[in-house]
């Protein structure tokens, strides 16, 4: 046994944390906010050329047949660093979609989230429906030539910035299909999340595709969407991580800086053990972690969704407790825009949230 | 032992009910029950409606304006406000300036200021926390210095709420820095914030939202008359305009309002397609909350009575601002958790007066999350929870 990361893995990770060190701090994530955009061109080309798009797809499709533990790494140097760049909605869900579907259209389209010319998005969830994937109230009637689909997907994640859709519909039972953004009778809402990533509200009435649109076989597609959405949570926990380490380091720091009846306020007990308590959750959140990174990827879907759910509900749980005590520690300075702090918070609350909130992988894990 | 409220006390909710629903504007109501932030004028507006009617300053002495209500009277007038959607009226002016005047200022003072502050026409801004002194409050160091027939104050306060509207702020500065103890070169004073010198700069909190700012003050001359009570005595004002606010503190009446919103979007919502509400793990939660909230309603009724027979108000207002706090900001998770997918598009202005965008999710939905970002402050802002642990444990342990 051990946890450790091989020698490319540290290679790819130290290249990513230089080049982010060097174009993307604090203040060039609150000028992108300003923007009100969630994508910034150059960042995004950047990141593509660095390989971390390609890192964890097929070869055949130009990667380099990563597996989850690098998506795990990637993520938490994007979560460190609040980048809101749909990463996750394409290499990680889009992408495993796609390859799982397969289909003649698939390595061409692998080939573009590769290379990050072309942006996709997933979308599964549904208003009204909370956290279950899957929901179908979106329908993909057989037509002539294609397909019709009608109903809405909510807050789907990346779709901002994506010209291809992929969303769940029933199709004598849940189907994938790939839609382009433009198409006739599609509403795309989009909007900004707490912290700044984007996502959409994806609205069909009567959307016209071809037959090609489907992914994969119609009424299959219950195993795919799942194993999609644990690998999404098992990247937005890694993400989890690496805010969370952020905010260890700056609590820290205030902790030991700040002064207040003449004394450094990490001196009081009450703030000390509180701290040390964040420390501990800190390392039992973080093995979690890496046991997501690695059962993401195994084949036996009980043990992993086992795994990933009880990894969801530790980091969930986690994240919302450091949420709340490094405000509270550091007072009225967490509370504003200017600090960085509020973003990591806000950063761990959509991680929380998408992909199954704690409540939903709690009950999930207690029923398998 | 009786435990519900006595004939009188129901006569006299059904009272302000009925004034309630025949006085409160209804696009106040809606800013107030969307959760929205209000307006200047909204705040101004249902502030003189109150004072027209007196109630804007109902627990100040008769002959100046107050209403003789009891601690429990004033408790049951806070709640049925709430339940009708009726904003509270800001404290800065009523709870606390008002207080402090009529207790230590003196007559020209409470003359010139008191009747701006019962109908609102005065805004006040609170400016006690610096950048350095935030819970070592009396750490302070924004100075004023005796120059003739004023004082020259410079220096700078923070969190100051809603201080882009203030006409008027009181301050806390330092008059006497050779003084022994922090404590004891403090004075409380009243500056014109239009006065040349003082500079008001927004703080955004992490919710989106502008409720808090920084005043500096750059030579700013203080006519000596603003000064409130005696030089070198602010402290002692200070200490007395806190523990004044005990009635209200555990923000009962609010945070039974929460409750009802809570469930009202949990009736909304699905799980498992059945209604959020009637799921066992929600319900165990809620129960968890309604429960705790039931204790604290009880606990600050039986605590407001008894401080009326003479029980030292000091940690009893401590305890009600821990456990309020507390219950309120659980509310709000409960509340986030509940929106689900839909609390994550960030919607800052939602339901604010003119607010007609919305882009995803209900109103009740997109204001969970900056609601519950928003209320980590009531732990923090007034004293900080873990100050508040200090004074009752001093009050009651001895150490």
């Amino acid at each position: 046994m051990n946890f450790d990361y091989s020698e490319e893995q540290k290679m790819l990770v130290q290249s990513l944390e230089r080049t982010l060190a060097k174009t993307y701090d604090f203040e060039t994530y609150r000028s992108q906010l300003a923007t009100k955009s969630s994508h910034d061109p150059a960042l995004w080309s950047s990141l593509a050329e660095l390989g971390i798009m390609a890192m964890p797809l097929p070869e055949s499709a130009g990667g380099f047949d990563g597996d989850h533990t690098d998506i795990a790494l990637i993520s938490a140097e994007l979560g460190r660093r609040l980048v809101p760049e749909p990463y996750v909605s394409n290499v990680v869900l889009s992408a495993f979609v796609l390859n799982a579907c397969g289909g003649e259209n698939a390595t061409e389209q692998l080939g573009e989230i590769a290379t990050g010319e072309t942006k996709h998005a997933v979308g599964f969830y549904e208003p009204g429906e909370r956290h279950n994937p899957l929901a179908l109230g979106t329908k993909a009637e057989k037509t002539a030539d294609g397909w019709s689909i009608t109903g809405h997907k909510a807050v789907v994640l990346g779709g901002d910035t994506a010209s291809k859709l992929i969303v769940s519909a029933d199709a004598g039972g849940a189907s994938l299909f790939m839609v382009p953004v433009d198409a006739d009778g599609l509403t795309v809402r989009k909007y900004q999340l707490l912290d700044g990533r984007g996502a959409a509200d994806l609205i069909f009435d009567n959307v016209s595709v071809g037959a090609d649109a489907l992914l994969g076989e119609s009424g299959q597609a219950e195993a795919i969407i799942l194993d999609a959405v644990d690998r999404g949570a098992a990247a937005l926990v890694a993400d989890s991580l690496g805010a969370i380490e952020e905010i260890i380091d700056m609590t820290k720091e205030y902790l030991r800086t700040r002064t207040q009846f003449g004394r450094p306020i990490g001196s009081f007990q009450v703030l000390a053990h509180r701290m040390v308590d964040l420390l501990v959750d800190y390392e039992q959140a973080k093995s979690m972690s890496m046991e997501a990174s690695v059962e993401a990827d195994n084949e036996n879907a009980t043990a992993r969704q086992k795994a990933i759910s009880a990894c969801k509900a530790k980091v969930g749980a986690v994240s919302r407790k450091f949420g709340k005590e490094s405000i509270q520690m550091h007072g009225g300075i967490g509370m504003t825009d200017e600090y960085a702090l509020g973003a990591y918070v806000k950063r761990l609350l959509v991680n929380e949230t998408m992909f199954g909130d704690t409540e939903y992988h709690l009950e999930r894990y207690s029923s398998l | 032992m009786e435990l519900s409220l006595t004939a009188e006390q129901t006569a006299f909710r059904d009272e302000v009910h009925a004034f309630l629903k025949e006085n409160l504007p209804e696009d106040i109501k809606h800013t107030q029950t969307s959760g929205g932030h209000l307006s200047k004028e909204q705040h101004q507006r249902w502030h003189k409606i109150l004072g027209d009617k007196g109630w804007s300053t109902p627990l100040w002495p008769l002959e100046h304006g107050g209403t003789g209500w009891s601690p429990v009277e004033y408790a049951v007038f806070d709640e049925e406000c709430y339940r009708m959607g009726a904003p509270r009226v800001l404290p800065f002016s009523v709870s606390m300036l008002g207080p402090v005047l009529i207790n230590f200022g003196n007559d020209e003072q409470r003359e010139r200021f008191l009747p701006g502050i019962r109908s609102g026409e005065n805004w006040w801004a609170q400016g006690f926390s610096e950048p350095g002194a935030g819970s070592d409050l009396a750490s302070l160091k924004t100075s004023a210095v005796r120059d003739g027939d004023h004082y020259v104050v410079n220096g700078q306060k923070t969190w100051t709420t809603l201080g882009q509207h203030g006409d008027w702020i009181f301050c806390l500065v330092r008059t006497d820095a050779s003084a022994d103890k922090p404590q004891t070169g403090i004075s409380f004073i009243l500056i014109d914030m239009r006065d040349p010198g003082v500079e008001v700069r927004p703080i955004i909190t992490l919710d989106g939202s502008h409720e808090v700012n920084e005043v500096w003050f750059t030579d700013v001359h203080v006519p000596a008359e603003n000064l409130v009570g005696q030089e070198n005595m602010g402290w002692t004002y200070a200490k007395f305009l806190l523990q004044n606010e005990r009635i209200g503190i555990a923000g009962i009446g609010q945070s039974k309002e929460q409750l009802v919103s809570l469930r009202r979007l949990a009736a909304a919502e699905k799980k498992n397609g059945k209604p959020l509400i009637e799921d066992p793990s929600f319900r165990a939660k809620l129960s968890e909350v309604e429960i705790e909230l039931r204790a604290l309603d009880l606990t600050n009724k039986r605590m407001l009575v008894e401080t009326e027979r003479g029980m030292d108000p000091g940690p009893v207002s401590s305890m009600l601002k821990i456990r309020g706090s507390e219950v309120a900001q659980r509310l709000f998770e409960l509340k986030m958790d509940a929106a689900g997918l839909y609390a994550l598009p960030f919607q800052p202005e939602a339901g604010d007066a003119g607010w007609n965008d919305q882009l995803a999710g209900t109103l009740a939905q997109a204001r969970s999350a900056p609601h519950y970002l928003n209320t980590r402050k009531i732990s923090i802002f007034g004293g900080s929870n873990e100050i508040q642990r200090s004074i009752v444990s001093k009050m009651m342990l001895g150490f």
